[in-house]
C-alpha cells in the first residue's frame, strides 16, 4: 500500500506542477511584456507618449468591435464571423454620408451636425444588418451543429466583401478621402482624433455598460447567455433578446466604423478581415462574453500594436499582425478563458 | 471475398476508380487529337468554355480540395487557413527549382534546364515529395497547439496562422537581413515540368518541357497527382486511422473512451491534408501559374477551398472532386463565359463585370448551402446526418435537450425508406408481440446457448 | 471522515495489487462544489460490483474519473495495479477498461461492424504508410478485425445487423452494439453506465444472464450503476451505496436490503418493493 501510494502521490504532484508550470509561464510572459513597454519608454519617452496616444485611440475602437464580437458569443455562443466585414461597410457608409452627402472637408466645429448624422445613420445601418443577418441566416440554424452557423457567418462576411469591392460601392483597391484635420499634433498624432475618439467611445461604452446591468433588456440577455431554455421557460422573449443583442452588436460596430473613416480617411473592402481578427483577439483576451474583458482587452492591444509599430524596440508595422496572432495563439494554448473569463468544464 | 467472376467483380469494386481515369485519358485525347480535327464551329465553343489552362487549374483545385478535405470532411476540423499549405509548397518550388533570386548553389537533378543555368534545380517529381514533407510538418506544427479548440476557437486560429504565414512570406526579403524568399516581388521563373528521372525510360514524349499553363500533357500530370491523392485518401478511410478519424469527428469523447488516441489522429489528419497541399503548391507553382509571390495567397482562396469541400459533400471524395471542378472553373472561366453569353444574348457586355462578383457570388452560394443544403452535392450519406442532428457534447452544454429530440426526430424522419423497413422489421425487439413467429427462435447470446 | 461501512465491507476493500480496478480516497471538486468526497473503493477480479445511489449522488462523475474524462482533486486510480494519474482516456482504454454510457453514445452515422472496429483501435498496429499501401501483415490485421468484430456481434446477439447504420438500430440492439463495442477493447473491468435503463423485464432478465456469461467467459470484471433494484440485487456481489458524494454503506445485497441508512437515504418506498420481490 506504501510504495503504491507513494507512487502515486508522485504523479499527482507531477501533474501539479504542470499546472504550476503552465501559470507561471502566463506570468512570466506578462512580465516580459511589461518589461518591453518599460524598455520602449526608458529609450525614447516622447515617441512612447505618441505610441500610446495612438494606442488609446486605436484600442478604442478595437474595443468597441470586440465588444460586438464578445455580446453576441455571450447569447448564442457563435463567432460572428462577419462583424469585421459589417464594420468595413459601417466605414463606406460613412464615407458616402459624411463626404458624398454631406461634402464634408475639414474636421471642425461644422463638422459636428455631419458626424451626428453619419454616426446615427452608420449605427442604424449596423443595427438593421446584423438584425437580417440574424434573422435570416443565424435563426435557422440555431438547433445545427456549430459548424453550420460558422461557415455561414464566413460566407456573409465573403458577402459583405463582394459588395464592397464593386465599382459603384468601393471598387477594389484602397480609397483614400479628402478629409483634413486641425488642431495640436503630439509627436504626429492628432489629438483631435483622440478626442474625437474617446468622445464617442466612452459613452457609447458606458451606455452599454448601464443596459446591460440595469435594464430588463440587459438582465434577459444575461439570462439567455446562461441557459436559453430556462429564460424561455420564465417568460423571457429569447428571439427578441438575441436579435436585440445582434442590433447592439451591430450598432457599435457602426459607430466604430465612423470613427475609423475619419481617422484612417481611406477605405478598403480588405478592412475588416484584418481588424476584426485583431478585435477577436482582443474579446479572447479579455475574456470572451465578458464585456469589461473586451475593453480592457481592446486596450491593451492597441497598445501593444502601436508600440511594436511606432516604438524604438518594435518589430515594426510589417509584423504587427504576426505579433498580435502569436497572442491569439498563446491565450488559446495556455489560458483560453482570457484574463477575466473562467475555465468552464464541460459536462458529460 | 464472394464474386460473381472475379474480374467482372473487381470491375464492380473499382468503377469509380476507373471512370475517373477514363475521364482523364478522354480528356486528354479529346484535346491533343480530337478537337484540333474537328471543324471551328464546334471546337471553338468547346475551347472557350473548357480551355485546357482551366482544366489544369480545376486539377490543381481538387488536389487542394482533397486535401482539406481530409482535415474538414474526415477528422471534422474546421481549417480555415489552408493557404498557409498551398504558400510553402509554392515557396519550396521556388526554392528549389527556380531562378536564382539570392544565393546561387549550383546542383542540378534530372531538372529540365540547361547544363549552364545557375541556381538549384530539382525535377518537380522531387520536389513535390520534399514539399510534401514539409508542409507535413507545417501542418504538425499548427495543429499542435489547436489540439485542445473547440469548432469555432479552431477556425479562427487556423485562419490567423493562414495570415502569419502569408505576412511572413510578404516580410522574406528582410528577415534579420536575410533575403530569405525575395518578399513581394516573389520567385519568379519556376522551372517547368519536366519529365525528370522518367526521361530515362524511352519512348515518353518530351512535350512536358514546354511551359506555360496550356500544355496538354499536363492533364495527364495533374491527372495523375489527383488520381494519387484519391487513392491515398481512399486507401487510409478504409483503414484504422479513417475510421478513427470519423469517429472523432462525430462523438470524440466516446472515441476517445473507445481507445482512439486524439492527439495521434488529429496531428495525422493535418499531417496528411498538408501533405497533399504541398503537392498542390507545387504545382500550381510550377505548371500554372509558374512563378510564386505572396498576392496569390489569400484568405478568399482558403475559404473557396473550404467551399468546395461543403459543396461536394465533406467526407465523399469523388463529391468534393466534382465540387472543386465546378467551382474552380466557375472562379477561373466560367464566369466570364457566362458574362460573354449574357452579353450576346442581351447586348450588354458583362465579360469582364460579371467575374467581379465572384465573391459575392460564392458567400452566397456559401450561405444558401449551409441554410438549404449542408450536406452538398453527393454526400457522404453519413454528412447530412452530422450537420442535422447536433453533437452530444453541444446540445448538453447548451441544456437545450428539448432541441436535440427534435433535431432526432427530424433525422430519422428523413432518413432512407429502405431502412426504416428494416427499422420496421426490428420491432421484435421493442415487444414479443411485434416479433414474426420465425425470427423468435434466431440465436440470441442474451440467452443460455445450452438451453 | 471516515465512511459508515458494514465489518463484510472491509473485505471487498483491498489493496490496490489484489484488485483488478483500485480507486483510492478519490475526492473531486468542480470549483467550490464537492461532487465526491474520500471515496475508496475496489473492485475484485471476476466479479459483478454495483454502484447505486439517488440521482445526483456522484455516481457518474466517478465513473468518468475512472476512465480519465476527469481529473479527481485528490486521489490515484489503479488498474491491475498500475497507477493510472495523468493517463488520457485512450490510454486507460487500451489499458483493459472500457465503458458504456447513461445516454447510448454509439457512432451512429458509422455502421454496426466500423463502430466495434473503432474501439480495436488499440490493438491493431498497421500504420499509415501499411494502411496506404496495403502490406499483407495490414491485410490480415483487418481481416482478423472484421473477423472478431463479427464474433463479437453474434455473441451478443446482433449478427444480422452488420451492414446497418448504428442509429437505425432498434434501443435494445444499439445497446447490446455498446455492449459489444466495449468488449472489443478486450478489457479487465467493463463500466456499465445504467445498461438496462429503458429495458423491459424480459430483456432486463436477458441482461442479467448476459453479464454473468460476460463475466465468466470474457474473464472480467464488471461495475455497473444501476437503477432496477431487481437487477441490482440479484446480479451484484458487492453493492456499494453512494449518496451526496459520500458512500454511506458497501457490501452484500442482504446487508443493503437491510441497511437503515440506506433505506433512509434511497430506497425508500422502493426498498420495501424490492423486499417484496426477493420473497416471491
Amino acid at each position: 500500500m506504501t510504495a503504491l501510494a507513494v507512487r502515486g502521490s508522485r504523479r499527482q504532484s507531477a501533474i501539479r506542477l504542470r499546472r504550476v508550470v503552465e501559470r507561471s509561464l502566463g506570468l512570466a510572459l506578462l512580465a516580459l511584456a511589461v518589461i518591453w513597454l518599460v524598455w520602449n519608454l526608458v529609450a525614447d519617452p516622447t515617441r512612447f507618449t505618441g505610441s500610446v496616444l495612438i494606442g488609446l485611440q486605436n484600442g478604442l475602437l478595437y474595443a468597441l468591435v470586440a465588444l460586438g464580437y464578445t455580446m453576441v458569443y455571450g447569447v448564442i455562443e457563435l463567432i460572428n464571423f462577419a462583424h469585421g466585414d459589417l464594420f468595413m461597410l459601417a466605414t463606406i457608409v460613412a464615407a458616402a454620408i459624411m463626404v458624398s452627402v454631406l461634402s464634408v472637408k475639414l474636421v471642425g466645429a461644422g463638422a459636428i451636425l455631419p458626424l451626428l448624422v453619419a454616426l446615427v445613420g452608420c449605427m442604424a445601418f449596423g443595427a438593421a444588418v446584423n438584425v437580417s443577418a440574424e434573422f435570416f441566416a443565424y435563426r435557422r440554424l440555431r438547433s445545427a451543429p456549430r459548424l453550420a452557423p460558422l461557415m455561414t457567418a464566413v460566407g456573409l462576411s465573403f458577402v459583405f466583401r463582394g459588395i464592397a469591392q464593386q465599382d459603384y460601392v468601393n471598387g477594389s483597391a484602397q480609397k483614400n478621402w479628402p478629409i483634413e484635420w486641425g488642431g495640436p499634433i503630439v509627436e504626429g498624432v492628432y489629438l483631435y482624433k483622440l478626442l474625437l475618439v474617446g468622445a464617442v467611445t466612452v459613452p457609447l461604452l458606458l451606455g452599454m455598460t448601464y443596459i446591460v446591468t440595469r435594464m430588463k433588456m440587459g438582465k434577459a440577455m444575461r439570462a439567455v447567455a446562461q441557459d436559453q431554455d430556462a429564460a424561455r421557460l420564465v417568460g423571457i422573449n429569447v428571439n427578441g433578446t438575441i436579435s436585440f443583442t445582434f442590433a447592439l452588436g451591430g450598432a457599435l460596430a457602426g459607430a466604430a466604423g465612423v470613427l475609423y473613416f475619419l481617422v484612417q480617411a481611406q477605405t478598403y473592402y480588405d478592412t475588416g478581415t484584418q481588424f476584426g481578427l485583431i478585435a477577436f483577439t482582443a474579446a479572447v483576451l479579455g475574456g470572451i462574453g465578458n464585456l469589461t474583458g473586451a475593453v480592457v482587452g481592446g486596450l491593451a492591444i492597441g497598445l501593444i500594436q502601436s508600440i511594436n509599430e511606432g516604438g524604438t524596440h518594435g518589430l515594426g508595422s510589417n509584423w504587427s499582425q504576426s505579433v498580435v496572432f502569436l497572442i491569439l495563439i498563446v491565450l488559446m494554448v495556455l489560458r483560453p478563458e482570457g484574463i477575466f473569463g473562467r475555465a468552464s468544464t464541460e459536462k458529460v | 471475398m464472394p464474386a460473381t467472376s472475379g474480374f467482372r467483380a473487381w470491375l464492380a469494386d473499382h468503377k469509380w476508380p476507373l471512370g475517373y481515369v477514363a475521364i482523364i485519358v478522354c480528356l486528354f485525347l479529346l484535346y491533343q487529337a480530337i478537337l484540333p480535327n474537328l471543324i471551328d464551329e464546334v471546337s471553338t465553343p468547346v475551347t472557350a468554355w473548357l480551355p485546357v489552362a482551366t482544366i489544369n487549374e480545376c486539377l490543381m483545385w481538387a488536389i487542394m480540395a482533397l486535401g482539406l478535405n481530409v482535415v474538414v470532411g474526415y477528422a471534422g476540423l474546421l481549417d480555415l487557413g489552408y493557404v498557409a499549405f498551398w504558400a510553402l509548397g509554392g515557396y519550396t518550388a521556388g526554392w528549389l527549382m527556380a531562378a536564382p533570386f539570392n544565393w546561387t548553389w549550383d546542383f542540378q537533378l534530372f531538372a529540365p534546364v540547361a547544363e549552364s543555368y545557375p541556381g538549384t534545380h530539382i525535377t518537380f517529381w522531387l520536389v513535390i515529395l520534399i514539399a510534401g514533407c514539409l508542409c507535413a510538418l507545417l501542418g504538425v506544427a499548427i495543429g499542435a497547439p489547436t489540439l485542445r479548440l473547440r469548432g469555432d476557437y479552431l477556425a479562427l486560429v487556423t485562419l490567423g496562422f493562414g495570415e502569419v504565414i502569408t505576412q511572413f512570406f510578404r516580410n522574406s526579403n528582410d528577415i534579420d537581413g536575410y533575403n530569405v524568399a525575395n518578399g513581394d516581388a516573389g520567385i519568379p521563373i519556376i522551372d517547368p515540368i519536366g519529365l525528370g528521372p522518367f526521361g530515362l525510360i524511352a519512348g515518353v514524349p518530351e512535350s512536358l518541357t514546354n511551359s506555360g499553363s496550356d500544355n496538354i500533357y499536363k492533364i495527364l500530370v495533374l491527372g495523375a497527382l489527383l488520381g494519387l491523392c484519391l487513392f491515398v485518401s481512399l486507401r487510409i478511410r478504409g483503414g484504422r486511422l479513417g475510421r478513427a478519424w470519423l469517429a472523432i469527428r462525430e462523438d470524440q469523447l466516446a472515441a476517445t473512451t473507445m481507445g482512439v488516441p486524439l492527439v495521434r489522429s488529429k496531428l495525422l489528419a493535418y499531417a496528411v491534408g498538408a501533405f497533399f497541399g504541398g503537392i498542390g503548391g507545387v504545382a500550381n507553382a510550377a505548371g500554372i501559374t509558374g512563378a510564386v509571390s505572396p498576392s496569390g495567397f489569400d484568405f478568399g482562396k482558403s475559404v473557396l477551398v473550404l467551399l468546395m469541400v461543403v459543396l461536394g459533400g465533406m467526407g465523399n471524395v469523388w463529391g468534393v472532386t466534382i465540387g472543386a471542378f465546378l467551382l474552380a472553373w466557375l472562379n477561373s472561366n466560367g464566369l466570364r463565359q457566362i458574362g460573354v453569353t449574357i452579353g450576346a444574348a442581351s447586348g450588354k457586355n458583362l465579360e469582364a463585370a460579371l467575374p467581379r462578383y465572384n465573391f459575392l457570388i460564392l458567400g452566397l452560394l456559401l450561405v444558401f448551402m449551409m441554410l438549404f443544403r449542408r450536406e452538398g452535392l453527393l454526400p457522404e450519406k453519413r454528412t447530412k446526418a452530422l450537420l442535422t442532428t447536433p453533437s452530444r457534447i453541444e446540445m448538453e452544454s447548451v441544456g437545450a435537450h428539448i432541441a436535440e429530440a427534435e433535431a432526432k426526430n427530424r433525422a430519422i424522419a428523413e432518413s432512407n425508406p429502405n431502412v426504416d423497413a428494416e427499422i420496421a422489421g426490428s420491432a421484435g425487439a421493442v415487444s414479443p408481440d411485434l416479433e414474426p413467429p420465425a425470427a423468435a427462435e434466431s440465436t440470441n447470446a442474451l440467452k443460455d446457448p445450452d438451453q | 471522515m471516515s465512511q459508515p461501512v458494514t465489518d463484510a465491507s472491509r473485505a471487498g476493500v483491498h489493496e490496490a495489487s489484489e484488485n483488478v480496478l483500485y480507486a483510492d480516497h478519490i475526492t473531486i471538486r468542480f470549483g467550490g462544489l464537492v461532487a465526491v468526497s474520500d471515496v475508496s473503493f475496489g473492485i475484485p477480479p471476476k466479479s459483478i460490483v454495483s454502484l447505486i445511489g439517488p440521482n445526483g449522488a456522484g455516481k457518474t462523475t466517478f465513473f468518468n474519473v475512472l476512465t480519465g474524462l476527469y481529473q479527481a482533486s485528490v486521489g490515484t486510480v489503479y488498474l491491475g495495479g498500475r497507477d493510472l494519474t495523468g493517463l488520457k482516456p485512450d490510454r486507460r482504454a487500451a489499458l483493459g477498461m472500457a465503458r458504456t454510457f447513461q445516454n447510448i453514445r454509439l457512432f451512429n452515422l458509422m455502421t454496426v461492424e466500423e463502430n466495434i472496429m473503432v474501439a480495436m483501435h488499440a490493438h491493431l498496429r498497421s500504420g499509415v504508410f501499411s494502411t496506404v499501401l496495403r502490406l499483407p501483415r495490414q491485410r490480415r490485421e483487418e481481416r482478423a478485425a472484421a473477423d472478431a468484430a463479427r464474433e463479437l456481434l453474434h455473441y451478443v446477439g446482433i449478427e444480422k445487423r452488420q451492414g446497418e447504420l448504428a442509429r437505425n438500430l432498434s434501443y435494445g440492439d444499439q445497446r447490446r452494439l455498446e455492449v459489444a463495442r466495449a468488449l472489443a477493447l478486450r478489457p479487465k473491468v467493463l463500466l456499465l453506465d445504467e445498461p438496462t435503463a429503458g429495458m423491459n423485464p424480459r430483456e432486463s432478465a436477458e441482461f442479467k444472464e448476459f453479464v454473468h456469461r460476460v463475466r465468466d467467459e470474457k474473464r472480467l470484471s464488471a461495475l455497473l450503476i444501476e437503477h432496477d433494484m431487481s437487477v441490482i440485487m440479484t446480479i451484484s456481489e458487492r453493492i456499494t451505496v453512494m449518496d451526496h458524494g459520500h458512500v454511506i454503506a458497501e457490501g452484500a445485497p442482504e446487508e443493503i436490503r437491510n441497511n437503515q441508512t440506506v433505506i433512509e437515504a434511497y430506497l425508500g418506498k422502493a426498498g420495501r418493493g424490492a423486499r417484496r420481490t426477493s420473497q416471491s
